[in-house]
């Protein structure tokens, strides 16, 4: 893989010109390229800002005709990263912190993220006063340092129980979109980043008071606790959901790749079986609830015979049936990388050598592709 | 500088340490004369500016670009390293978002500056005994005065005071700059950061290297006599990247985002995808190894005891686990995994079971109904 990269970097200079160039000309384009002479590149441009640009797009408000104006986030690597690491220290505490970006058409970039010094419990997080002054000093001191842009967001963490907007959370957009606006809420779940090996993330934007939305179908299904499904199912129609993508600048990608090289480790090391058994325990609890919930209402059902009650209790015992094959799915993953660990060292050694070999020409492969 | 380099990347594997799979692994490939030699071509070009070839449009060039060059040729004259067996005090883990951190705060400099500037910033984080770990970074403002960098002190403070309301149990532990070799300029900035903490230590992260290896170096200063005068001098420090369950997930999802995201795969393949491209990382690291031992066999390159000794003990660690307590262990593990899924099985049939027969039901209405009645009379 190393070998690969760098003979990529060195194919790609001597490509620029088929003919053969005298010692000093490659020199020259050696130190060209050690340091990037082209300005920025064009990966990099979205890290540039115009503030007249961003001026005039705030003059011109496109937001407040169409409620549904923005449509698409681009998170940067950076700012994902801060976010989710935030959101895992805060443990089951929710947390929350506010992001600086800008808005490109319908499209809301978001560059930086940081931390308020407030903590929350379940569903209730709120800035305080205080928070207020933080966030007035540090985006002030920011801007010395050449972070130009404005705040563009808040995100708070949901730990456990899904990215989805609460009641208070609904009150808290739509207050700040009425006057910060362009303005947009991300709700992170740390303990289900780790038990799904993904990124759990949401973006959203609240709808306008009065407006009824177009129908548009389910959303994404997901797995939400018996005691918060009330207060989801009041708001899930006050507000929408945007798409989410990602961008990393050119060093990044670059330091992301090198980083891999030493980072592989990790991911052998680490065991998700073990570092979710206490989420895992809870989720099969509250699936238990759920499926004595749904038992009762299919014994009523059956005793009264009524139609929409059948349709009903048809609706949650598939509601159960997916979320337990999600939980299932999950610790099955989990011990899928078990069992390839096992394999992989625990084995006699004719057994450990043969699967070497099987890698070794898989990679051969691999490379031979690239 | 290549060949010292090396020579310190073996040193570190003499040491003791308490993760051995990880420390050989890691560091083989430099220690492989080998590999050295990929090593050698991403070196050229760094070395490049001080060769004889700069571009004419160099020499007016003003600002960042200049004093980066400056500050490579004035490193090249003067050492500001100590002698090369010193070895550092202390031992220091890494977490990928201060690297991620520096290289925004670089890029988002160079983008509206429109050329390359050298960035500074302060990093923070937690000490335990001799272990330091830095956990994050935020920027400094600093003025440049006579081509001198200094540090706007109130501007610290004032970061100082914000993050200790959000994280209140990091301290300030040194300082971040970007660039290639470490220099007097560097010092000047460091006996100033000095100030503030009586041993900061210092990060250098060269956003032009051609390596593949990860660019970043962490040097402290130590006090050394040198031509009778007490001199600060620089010590390199080997680190270790240090993670934690969600910041790996973070990383794995930037870092591979681009090229999963159009065509649709299969849930289990992309749980695997992770654990084949580390699996993969391994192989070749293995395969690495192998090659070596071969080459030595075969007397191509010289016999080195140490390494030998080292690749000796690592294969003598497998079967890393095979005790009668870890299978007893990895079976209970299984069978609580198969019985979730079990359970998950019923649930989905009963569900299945249940559908059939609203439909049933439905298909058959008055069938239904009469039979509900009856229920409700008898």
């Amino acid at each position: 893989m190393a070998s690969s990269s760098t003979g990529e970097c060195s194919t790609g200079g001597g490509a620029g010109s088929n003919t053969p160039m005298s010692q000093s000309q490659i020199g020259q384009r050696m130190w060209e390229m050690a340091n990037n002479m082209e300005s920025v590149n064009s990966a990099d441009e979205i890290y540039q800002y115009d503030s007249k640009q961003q001026q005039d797009i705030l003059q011109a408000k496109p937001w407040e005709k169409d409620p549904h104006f923005f449509r698409q986030i681009k998170i940067s690597a950076l700012a994902l990263l801060k976010m989710v690491m935030h959101a895992r220290s805060g443990g089951t505490l929710e947390v929350m912190g506010l992001m600086l970006g800008k808005v490109d058409g319908p499209t809301m970039i978001v560059m930086d993220s940081f931390a308020l010094p407030v903590e929350g419990t379940e569903t209730r997080v709120n800035a305080q006063a205080q928070a207020y002054e933080y966030m007035t000093a540090y985006v002030e001191a920011a801007k010395q340092v050449g972070r130009q842009e404005n705040v563009i967001g808040w995100y708070h963490s949901h730990p456990g129980y899904g990215c989805w907007l609460s009641g208070i959370d609904v009150s808290t957009q739509m207050l700040n979109q009425n006057y910060q606006e362009p303005f947009v809420a991300i709700v992170i779940d740390p303990i289900r980043t780790i038990s799904s090996g993904k990124v759990n993330i949401g973006a959203f934007r609240t709808y306008p008071k009065g407006y009824k939305p177009p129908d548009e179908g389910p959303s994404e299904y997901q797995t939400i606790p018996l005691n918060k499904i009330e207060d989801f199912g009041v708001h899930c129609k006050q507000y929408y959901s945007l798409d989410i993508s990602y961008f990393k600048s050119s060093l990044d990608k670059k330091l992301l790749d090198s980083l891999w090289n030493k980072y592989w480790v990790n991911t052998l090391s680490s065991s998700s079986l073990i570092t979710n058994a206490e989420y895992m325990t809870r989720q099969i609890l509250d699936l238990s609830d759920k499926l004595e919930n749904s038992e009762n209402a299919l014994g009523r059902a059956g005793l009264f015979g009524l139609d929409p009650q059948e349709k009903k209790t048809e609706d949650k015992l598939s509601r159960v049936t997916r979320d337990s094959s999600k939980t299932t799915m999950e610790a099955l993953h989990g011990l899928m990388a078990q069992v390839v660990k096992d394999r992989l060292f625990n084995q006699i050694p004719q057994a450990q050598q043969s699967q070497g070999q099987d890698h070794s020409q898989s990679t051969s492969q691999a490379q031979a592709q690239a | 500088m290549l060949s010292m380099e090396v020579d310190e990347e073996i040193g570190s594997e003499a040491t003791p340490s308490s993760s051995s799979t990880q420390a050989v692994a890691s560091t083989t490939p430099a220690a492989v004369p080998e590999s050295s030699c990929h090593a050698s071509t991403p070196a050229m070009p760094i070395a490049a500016p001080t060769s004889p070839h700069p571009p004419p449009t160099q020499s007016s060039a003003p600002g960042g670009a200049g004093e980066t060059s400056e500050t490579l040729s004035s490193g090249g004259g003067e050492s500001v390293m100590a002698a090369a067996g010193t070895v550092g005090s202390i031992s220091t883990s890494l977490h990928p978002l201060v690297i991620l951190n520096i290289s925004e705060h670089w890029t988002r400099q160079r983008a509206q500056e429109g050329k390359p500037v050298q960035v500074l910033g302060a990093l923070i984080g937690k000490q335990t005994g001799r272990h330091v770990e830095i956990m994050n970074s935020f920027e400094l403002s600093f003025d440049e005065l006579d081509g001198h960098i200094i540090i706007n002190r109130e501007y610290y403070t004032l970061k100082e005071e914000q993050y200790k309301q959000v994280f209140s149990d990091m301290d300030l532990l040194g300082w971040y700059t970007t660039g290639d070799t470490p220099g007097p300029p560097d010092l000047l900035v460091h006996k100033q950061i000095c100030d503030l903490l009586e041993s900061p230590i210092f990060l250098k992260l060269n956003p032009m290297a051609r390596h593949t290896d990860l660019p970043v170096t962490i040097f402290e200063s130590v006090l050394d006599l040198v031509k009778g005068s007490a001199t600060m001098l620089l010590v390199e420090l080997q680190y270790t990247l240090a993670t934690e369950e969600a910041e790996r997930i973070g990383v794995d999802h930037v870092a591979r985002m681009s090229s999963h995201d159009t065509q649709e795969s299969s849930l289990v393949a992309e749980n695997l995808q992770a654990q084949y491209s580390a699996i993969k990382m391994l192989a070749s690291r293995v395969r690495l190894i192998a090659e070596y031992v071969r080459a030595s066999q075969r007397s191509e390159v010289e016999f080195n005891h140490e390494i030998l000794r080292q690749i000796n003990a690592l294969a003598h660690r497998l079967p890393v686990l095979s005790n009668d307590k870890f299978h007893g262990e990895f079976y209970n593990q299984c069978n609580d995994v198969a019985l979730m899924s079990y359970l998950g099985t019923i649930t989905k049939c009963c569900n299945t079971m249940n559908r059939f027969i609203n439909r049933f039901n439905l298909l058959h209405e008055r069938l239904a109904m009469g039979r509900r009645m009856r229920g409700l009379f008898f």
